[in-house]
């Protein structure tokens, strides 16, 4: 198996209070032909939420963990890794892989800095918008109760 | 127009199938299994056939007899009959929404092309399958069907007569006719295999089974139909009373449809629209201008032959190529440019950035990310 030889730089994260819900990024790196954004989104912000930037991929099976770690590092405080509904991907496999990697269990490994309580995988299709946001919203509450909680370990 | 169909029915499909994963859990959401269920109903066909194989007698005096005997007197005999009855007609069905499913998600074409055109021709077999099925029972319906279809190839220009005799095998109805009409029935189903088999060269790991309680449902229900409706034959073949044209309510829509569409339109007719059909089906895939292609492509600096890519690839696009170019490692990824979907899967599988959508790089996506969270 290929050794995780690169990038071996540690990430110092710097939290003074936590934040509120409001305040939380969260950056979904999704794949084009999951939910349809055509019109939701102002460059790569979304529409009618705060602070969520949406990247666009031709599947979710080509995104790599180490695009999972930068969007940590540029400052996200969690990260959904979206693709079609599982069972159903346009190049038939790409949602499991990414859902496995997310898992652990495929290769490329995800790295053991990632705060794994703060990424998540959606698995949706072309015409589940609202339910999308919803679930966004759901997610920001619980990245807000993640680093309430983080901060009260440190 | 088209495409805005198109993709109406692909919202269709998909709101369907979120309501059954809601209900059954994506695992077992029947309509992911549209490949794999008639992949099911043919094993089923298999298997009942292998049994009815046993006691069937294909000449003109026994055939019949010998069908009774298995409905009739045989221990279970009309159950395994019902089985390959049901199986058949689930089969046919299953394969037309296979066949919408792909469609409309816009799965058929491109890199796609050979699933598209071998499922055309699955699906012709099937007609010679199930139309030879219904002679050998050798009842009234049975006769009008060899005699229908013997002058609906008769009517084909130059080679129709040459196709008609072989397919009557002589200038008669004769036992060479049931010998024939047997080697069509099973001789085909064999090469279904083969074809199968080309219908899946260019899929990675395709889904060719449905899961255990997917399977003993589609079991059940056929089982459960076979005892509800028994599959009977009709009165013996007479050669003296032979029918016109099949009663209506003796039509196997999946498999008969031929019969009345002659009926109706005579063999001309049904051979205009057999063929107007079959074009239009075939050229489907031309019907949408396709994109510029840039397949993905490989880094041979990076490369380091770990064989994650080609592993992942669905499409069997990528090759490992052993590498004599001084490079301290063994293997190299090579993509096939024609069957690559540009789908990015390898490079989700790759930890060393050696392999790249040239659309769109791994590194613009990580600056792209970079740039939608600073501010
Ligand atoms: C005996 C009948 C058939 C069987 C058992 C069968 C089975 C299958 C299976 C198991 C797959 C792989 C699905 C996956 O894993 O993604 C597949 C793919 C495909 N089939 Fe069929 N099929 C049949 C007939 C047809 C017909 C009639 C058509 C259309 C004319 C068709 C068109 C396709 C296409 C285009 C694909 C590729 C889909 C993709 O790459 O996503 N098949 N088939
Ligand atoms: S995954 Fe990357 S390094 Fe491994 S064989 Fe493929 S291109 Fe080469
Ligand atoms: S983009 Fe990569 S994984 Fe997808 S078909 Fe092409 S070579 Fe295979």
């Amino acid at each position: 198996m290929a050794e995780d030889v690169k990038n071996a730089e540690e990430e110092t994260v710097e939290e003074q209070k936590p934040k509120s819900k409001d305040e939380v990024r969260v950056a979904v790196i999704a794949c084009e032909r999951s939910v349809n954004l055509e019109g939701e989104l102002d460059q790569t912000k979304l529409n009618g939420v705060d602070n969520c930037d949406v990247i666009q991929v031709p599947c979710s099976g080509m995104i790599q963990p180490r695009m999972i770690e930068s969007a940590f590092k540029s400052g996200a405080d969690g990260v959904i890794a979206m693709g079609c509904q599982i069972g159903d991907c346009h190049f038939r496999e790409g949602n499991k892989f990414c859902r496995e990697r997310l898992l652990g269990l495929r290769p490329p490994m995800i790295k053991k800095t990632v705060p794994k309580n703060r990424l998540q995988g959606f698995w949706m299709s072309e015409v589940q918008v609202d339910e999308f946001k919803d679930r966004i919203e759901e997610f920001k509450s619980h990245v807000a109760n993640e680093l309430v909680k983080e901060a009260a370990e440190d | 127009m088209l495409t805005n169909i198109v993709r109406g029915g692909q919202k269709v499909i998909l709101r369907l199938e979120d309501i059954l994963n809601k209900i059954f859990s994506s695992e077992q959401n029947i309509l992911y299994y549209h490949g794999a269920m008639p992949n099911f109903f043919m094993w089923m066909l298999f298997l009942s056939g292998l049994l009815l194989f046993a006691y069937y007698t294909p000449t003109l005096e026994a055939a019949y007899q010998s069908v009774e005997y298995i409905t009739k007197k045989l221990p279970y005999g009309d159950v395994i009959r019902g089985i390959h009855r049901y199986a058949a007609d689930a089969m046919y069905l299953t394969v037309v929404l296979h066949a919408i499913r792909v469609y409309f998600t816009d799965r058929y074409r491109e890199y796609r092309i050979i699933a598209w055109y071998s499922g055309i021709a699955l699906s012709l077999f099937m007609l010679v399958i199930g139309i030879s099925g219904y002679i050998l029972v050798w009842d009234q319906r049975s006769l009008t069907i060899v005699n229908k279809f013997a002058e609906f190839l008769a009517a084909l220009p130059f080679i129709g007569e040459t196709l008609s005799h072989g397919f009557i095998n002589g200038d008669i109805i004769s036992n060479y006719t049931m010998s024939m009409s047997f080697f069509l029935h099973t001789g085909t189903s064999f090469a279904l295999l083969i074809l199968l088999w080309v219908h899946y060269m260019r899929i990675s790991r395709p889904v060719v089974n449905v899961t255990w309680a997917i399977g003993s449902l589609l079991a059940g229900l056929v089982l459960v139909i076979a005892g509800a409706v028994p599959a009977l034959s009709g009165e013996e073949a007479n050669f003296n009373a032979m029918l016109p044209s099949i009663p209506i309510m003796d039509v196997d829509w999946f498999y008969l449809w031929l019969f009345p569409l002659i009926d109706l339109v005579g063999n001309y007719g049904a051979w205009a629209a057999l063929i107007v059909g079959l074009v239009v089906v075939t050229l489907l895939p031309n019907f949408v201008k396709s994109e510029d292609s840039e397949p993905a492509s490989v880094n041979k600096d990076s490369c380091v032959g770990c064989r994650l890519c080609s592993i992942d690839c669905p499409y069997e696009a990528i090759y490992m190529a052993p590498r004599n170019d001084g490079s301290k490692y063994k293997e190299l990824a090579v993509v096939i440019n024609d069957r690559c979907a540009e789908c990015g899967l390898c490079v989700g599988a790759c930890n060393f950035d050696a392999i790249e959508l040239p659309t769109y790089r791994s590194t613009q996506v990580m600056d792209d990310i970079r740039i939608a969270l600073q501010d």
